[in-house]
């Protein structure tokens, strides 16, 4: 059920900020200096186009409550809130994996 | 969510609106964006807006056949690595669709919406883009002009200045004294002079044991400085002394005869120095009206378009971004932004609010790496931190943290000169 909703939200979003589907919600762009949208040989940075939505949630959610242990990525995590991270998760579950 | 609407109201009042008027190009379709200085900034924005929007017709301006990138070029000092894994074609650029003119930008007409080429001709535009990174502001230090950049290198450009900088270190004799003139905000890379400490002083400790670094300060704090400091004292103890403002260190002139640097509380003899000057935009920036009085370039916080000029976007180091420093990662993130938002105002719809990250890696041994983040969003007209976003890494960690951040740094760079040059 969870991931029928999520792409959902995400539409709500987009249309909310009057943006076209094909743009990235705001703060997906800057994801791609570190999770590359091609493949990239010799990285320990995860490619994250192409995941399942509910896993990118599960994560930032995580992240940004400290659950889950990070370098930078709870720093990062705790500028999105809710809505934010399903609109981003959903625009990458969307992206060629 | 009522901040975030709040947000969107301000942008509509900031000034956008006029913007948003269908323009001939969006009749047509596209519409024709030029974008002059093949950097991160600049290279990023060419590409996406062509991935957006394939319709357009985008050129990239840029002299140079092969970009030299900054981040991991103190790796290079270091003798990590060579200068050439720094550089970087425009194939992956041309390829994608961008049309590469391998030319300089010698004038910009910010009412005919044109721009002058140095072999004479001019290319037309809807919208300009320019990324033309930093130049030196050769007159703040008496004695430190281009010529003494020769003889104390500022190595704060890649490319033949790093080079340089790390011969002058490698004829050293043992027991010399490095000294790094470190400069005022704002600047290239907030971090950039602590990590090139940090990596000297790796160097010298495995080759030059006797030798010091002295860095002159212009300011009384840095980025990271705990981190630094702390590391410093457990890696390179009584290697590293730093000499801030207030103590005495910034440099009024310098000597290049006698590698002397000159401070109000005395000289210093160095055996290399290395001199980090003043910075302001790129030349072109000013010749295009879009620099103010501080040397760098106001613009707004939703398509970065410069508020001195309408019709040209300023990114990167050259802009004047707010919260965000002058990084590879934010020019690059602020290129993405501005593409999007770009192609929103030539089909004549209003850009999206962003929210932008920036992450910056130092390293201050080989496998020890250090990093800050940022996320950042519009608010009252400039980007402004997102509360209880972002952050230094740790004081204290346990097991293999500085490590695993070290390998996330060269990470980040593979990614990022993929995304941008691959």
């Amino acid at each position: 059920m969870r991931l029928m909703v999520l792409p959902a939200l995400a539409g709500l979003f987009l249309l909310a900020g009057a943006a076209e589907a094909a743009e990235p919600p705001p703060g997906a762009s800057s994801c791609t200096g570190c999770h590359a949208p091609m493949k990239v040989a010799d990285t320990v940075i995860p490619r994250i186009a192409g995941r399942k939505a509910s896993d990118i949630v599960q994560f930032m959610r995580e992240y940004r409550s400290g659950a889950w242990p990070s370098s930078v990525m709870g720093r990062i995590a705790k500028g999105f809130d809710d809505a934010q991270i399903n609109a981003i998760a959903a625009w990458f579950a969307a992206q060629p994996e | 969510m009522a901040t975030r609407r709040t947000f969107l109201k301000l942008g509509v009042a900031a000034g956008l609106a006029p913007a948003l008027a269908p323009s001939i190009a969006s009749a047509q379709g596209a519409g024709r964006v030029v974008v002059v200085g093949g950097g991160f900034g600049g290279a990023t924005a060419a590409r996406t807006l062509k991935a957006l929007e394939p319709r357009l017709a985008v050129t990239l301006v840029e002299p140079n056949a092969t970009y030299t990138a900054c981040p991991f070029s103190n790796n290079v000092l270091a003798n990590l690595r060579s200068i050439d894994r720094q550089q970087f074609g425009y194939d992956g650029v041309t390829k994608a669709g961008v049309t590469v003119a391998q030319r300089s930008a010698t004038a910009i007409d910010a009412s005919a919406k044109s721009v002058t080429l140095s072999d004479g001709s001019t290319l037309a535009y809807d919208r300009l883009v320019l990324s033309p990174g930093i130049d030196f502001d050769w007159n703040a230090i008496p004695g430190y002009g281009e010529a003494a950049a020769q003889i104390m290198p500022h190595a704060w450009k890649a490319g033949a200045q790093t080079v340089l900088l790390r011969q002058q270190l490698q004829s050293m004799d043992d027991g010399g004294v490095v000294v790094i003139a470190a400069p005022a905000n704002p600047y290239r890379c907030p971090p950039g002079p602590y990590e090139r400490a940090s990596l000297i002083a790796y160097w010298l400790k495995i080759w030059k044991p006797k030798s010091k670094l002295l860095i002159l300060d212009s300011k009384d704090a840095f980025s990271k400085q705990r981190l630094f400091q702390n590391a410093w004292a457990q890696l390179y103890p009584g290697m590293i002394d730093w000499v801030p403002l207030s103590k005495g260190g910034k440099v009024t002139s310098v000597d290049p005869s006698t590698l002397t640097l000159v401070t109000d509380f005395g000289r210093h003899k160095a055996a290399v120095a290395n001199v980090i000057p003043p910075q302001k935009a790129g030349a072109i920036a000013h010749q295009a009206g879009v620099a103010d009085r501080t040397g760098w370039c106001p613009v707004e916080p939703v398509a970065f378009e410069s508020t001195l000029q309408p019709g040209i976007h300023v990114l990167g180091d050259a802009a004047i971004m707010g919260a965000m420093p002058k990084s590879a990662f934010a020019a690059n993130a602020q290129a993405k932004v501005c593409a999007a938002a770009i192609v929103d105002l030539l089909a004549g719809r209003k850009p999206q609010d962003p929210i932008l990250i920036n992450t910056c890696y130092s390293l201050v041994a080989a496998d020890y790496g250090i990093s800050v983040a940022g996320v950042y969003r519009p608010d009252k007209g400039v980007l402004a931190d997102v509360p209880g976003a972002g952050g230094v890494s740790p004081l204290e960690v346990v097991g293999g943290f500085r490590g695993q951040e070290a390998l996330y740094a060269s990470s980040w760079f593979r990614t990022i000169t993929a995304e941008v040059y691959g």
